[in-house]
C-alpha cells in the first residue's frame, strides 16, 4: 500500500472514539443542513404550485362606467407581466356563483338585487407570479379610483416565503455549529496523532518531505471522515423522510445529482477541518 | 557546497551561540567539526539544514542562500543532505530495511527504486544480514549505521553526521567514523561533528575546524581553496 493510503487509516485505528465523533458531527451537520433544506425545497415546491394559480381579481366599484374599466384593461394589456385579462360582469359573476355553489341555488334565485361586483381577472406570466411582483401590480392598480378591492392570496403567499427563508436561516446556523464542532474534533484527532508520531514528523522534515506530502494522509482521512458522515446523515434523513412521508403525503426529496453533491460537501468539509488544524502545525515554525 | 560567511547566530534567551564564523567545505571533503558542549557545533549543524536562519552573515549550501531561501524550497534544500544524529533517531516498530526505505517513501521515491537502493545501501554500512532486524534487537553501533544508511540513500551531496558516536563505546565509534570515512572515499563530502578530540588520532592530518564558546578558533584547512 502506498504511503498515503496507508497512513490514512492509521487514525482511525490510533483514536476511534475521537475519530467516530468527528464522523458523527459531521453526519449531524449534513443531516440538519439536508432536513432544513428540504423543507426549503418543498415549500419552493408548494410555491411554484400556488404561483401556477396565482391571479389577481380586481372587484370595481358597483356603478363604474365601462368606458373607465375598458380604460384599466387596455393599461393591463401594457404590462409586461400580463399573461391575460378577462372582464367578469356583474351578471356573468351571478352566473358563476349559481353554478359553482349549487347549495346555495335557492339563495340567488331569489335575489332581486344582484350583490356580486364586476371584476377584472388577471392572470400573471410565469416567472411574475412571486410575492413581491404580485404586490406590486396590486398597488399599481389599486390607485384607480374606481377599484373596490384587489384580492391575490397576499398573506399565505408571503406567510410561506418567510417560512422558506427561516428554513434556510435555521439550516445554516445549526448546520454551521455542527460543522464547527466537528472541525474541532477532527483537529482534536490530527493533533493526538501528530503527537503519537512526532518521531516519524520530525524525520520526514529532516529528510525532505514536504508539507503537502505529510499533510496528504490527513487530508485524505478527513474526507474519507467527511463521506462517512454524509452516508449516516442520508440513511437518517431517508428514514426521518419515509417516516414523514406516511403522514404527509406527496413530498419532494432531493435528486440523485443533489445527494451526489451533498455527500461531496461531506469530503470537503472534513478535508478542509483537517487542512485549518494542520495549517498550525505544519507550517507554523521555522522547520 | 557548504560556506559560512561571517555567520553569527543569537537566540533571544541565551545570546550568541555562533559568532562570526567563515569556512568553506568543498565537494568530497571529509571534515571534523570539534569543540566542547556549547561550542556551537549543534548550531552550525541546525544553520547547514535551515532549520535555524543566521542573525547575521550568510550560509549557502548547495545552491541555497539563507538570505533567499523560501520556506517551500527548505525541503528540497534538505534532499541534498544526509543527517545522522547522537540518538539514531529510528522509527522503533519498523525494520532496518523499512526504516531505510521510509526516508526514500516520503520524498515519493518510486517503489522500484526503492527496492533497488535500500539493500545496496545497508550492505554499503555492512547490514545486509540484519536487514529485517527492530532497531531494539541492533546494537547501538548497528542502530547508528542503519541512520547512516537512512542518510545516504537518497544520495545526498554531503553527511552531516551531528555527534554519531556520543552514545557509543570507543570500539563502535572507531567502527562508525571508519564508515564515515568509506563513505567519503567513494566521493561524498562529510561533515563531522564531535567533542571527543580522541577520534581524531588516528586522522592525522584530516581537516579540523575547532570551534569554543560559539567562535571558530582553529581551522587546518582553512585558506587552501
Amino acid at each position: 500500500m502506498r504511503y498515503t493510503p496507508r497512513e490514512a487509516f492509521f487514525a482511525f485505528r490510533r483514536a476511534p472514539l475521537l475519530s467516530a465523533l468527528s464522523v458523527v458531527t459531521i453526519a449531524f451537520a449534513l443531516y440538519t443542513l439536508a432536513v432544513f433544506g428540504l423543507v426549503w425545497l418543498n415549500i419552493e415546491r408548494v410555491l411554484d404550485d400556488v404561483a401556477q394559480r396565482v391571479e389577481v381579481i380586481v372587484f370595481l366599484e358597483d356603478g363604474t362606467d365601462p368606458a373607465e374599466s375598458a380604460t384599466l384593461m387596455s393599461e393591463l394589456a401594457t404590462y409586461p407581466e400580463v399573461d391575460s385579462i378577462a372582464y367578469v360582469s356583474k351578471d356573468d359573476a351571478l352566473a358563476r356563483a349559481r353554478g359553482d355553489l349549487s347549495e346555495y341555488r335557492e339563495l340567488y334565485e331569489d335575489l332581486e338585487v344582484n350583490p356580486l361586483p364586476a371584476s377584472i381577472e388577471i392572470e400573471l406570466k410565469p416567472g411574475f407570479r412571486r410575492s413581491a411582483q404580485v404586490n406590486e401590480i396590486a398597488a399599481r392598480v389599486e390607485r384607480f379610483p374606481f377599484v373596490e378591492e384587489v384580492k391575490y392570496g397576499e398573506e399565505w403567499v408571503s406567510k410561506l416565503n418567510f417560512l422558506q427563508d427561516m428554513s434556510l436561516f435555521l439550516g445554516l446556523v445549526v448546520g454551521g455549529i455542527f460543522a464547527a464542532v466537528a472541525f474541532v474534533a477532527i483537529g482534536a484527532t490530527i493533533n493526538l496523532v501528530l503527537i503519537a508520531r512526532e518521531d516519524e514528523f520530525a524525520i520526514m522534515k529532516m529528510v525532505g518531505a514536504t508539507p503537502g506530502f505529510i499533510a496528504q494522509p490527513f487530508i485524505l482521512e478527513g474526507f474519507v471522515k467527511g463521506v462517512v458522515g454524509a452516508i449516516l446523515a442520508l440513511v437518517l434523513l431517508t428514514a426521518t423522510f419515509s417516516a414523514l412521508e406516511q403522514r404527509v403525503l406527496a413530498l419532494g426529496f432531493y435528486t440523485p445529482a443533489q445527494i451526489v453533491t451533498g455527500v461531496a460537501l461531506g469530503g470537503v468539509l472534513g478535508a478542509v477541518g483537517s487542512i485549518l488544524s494542520l495549517r498550525r502545525h505544519l507550517y507554523g515554525g521555522t522547520a | 557546497m557548504i560556506l559560512f560567511k561571517n555567520v553569527s547566530k543569537e537566540y533571544p534567551k541565551t545570546g550568541y551561540a555562533l559568532r562570526d564564523v567563515s569556512f568553506h567545505l568543498r565537494r568530497g571533503e571529509f571534515v571534523f567539526v570539534t569543540g566542547p558542549s556549547g561550542a556551537g557545533k549543534t548550531t552550525l549543524v541546525k544553520l547547514v539544514t535551515m532549520e535555524e536562519r543566521p542573525s547575521a552573515g550568510t550560509v549557502r549550501v548547495s545552491g541555497f542562500s539563507s538570505d533567499r531561501i523560501k520556506r517551500r524550497e527548505i525541503p528540497y534544500l534538505r534532499r541534498r543532505l544526509g543527517v545522522v544524529f547522537q540518538d539514531f533517531r529510528l522509527l522503533k516498530n519498523r525494520t532496518a530495511r523499512e526504516n531505510v526505505a521510509f526516508s526514500m517513501e516520503v520524498i515519493g521515491t518510486p517503489r522500484e527504486q526503492i527496492g533497488l537502493a535500500v539493500p545496496r545501501t545497508l550492505a554499503a554500512v555492512g547490514l545486509a544480514s540484519k536487514a529485517d532486524h527492530l532497531p531494539a534487537e541492533l546494537s547501538g553501533g548497528e542502530q547508528q549505521r542503519v541512520a547512516i544508511a537512512r542518510a545516504l540513500v537518497n544520495e545526498p551531496f554531503v553527511l552531516l553526521a551531528d555527534e554519531p558516536t556520543g552514545n557509543l563505546d570507543e570500539r563502535v565509534s572507531k567502527d562508525i567514523l571508519r564508515v564515515c570515512k568509506d563513505i567519503n572515499l567513494r566521493g561524498m563530502a562529510v561533515l563531522f561533528v564531535t567533542h571527543n578530540r580522541t577520534l581524531l588520532d588516528d586522522y592525522v592530518g584530516a581537516r579540523v575546524i575547532e570551534l569554543d564558546r560559539g567562535a571558530l578558533v582553529s581551522d587546518t584547512g582553512a585558506g587552501d581553496s
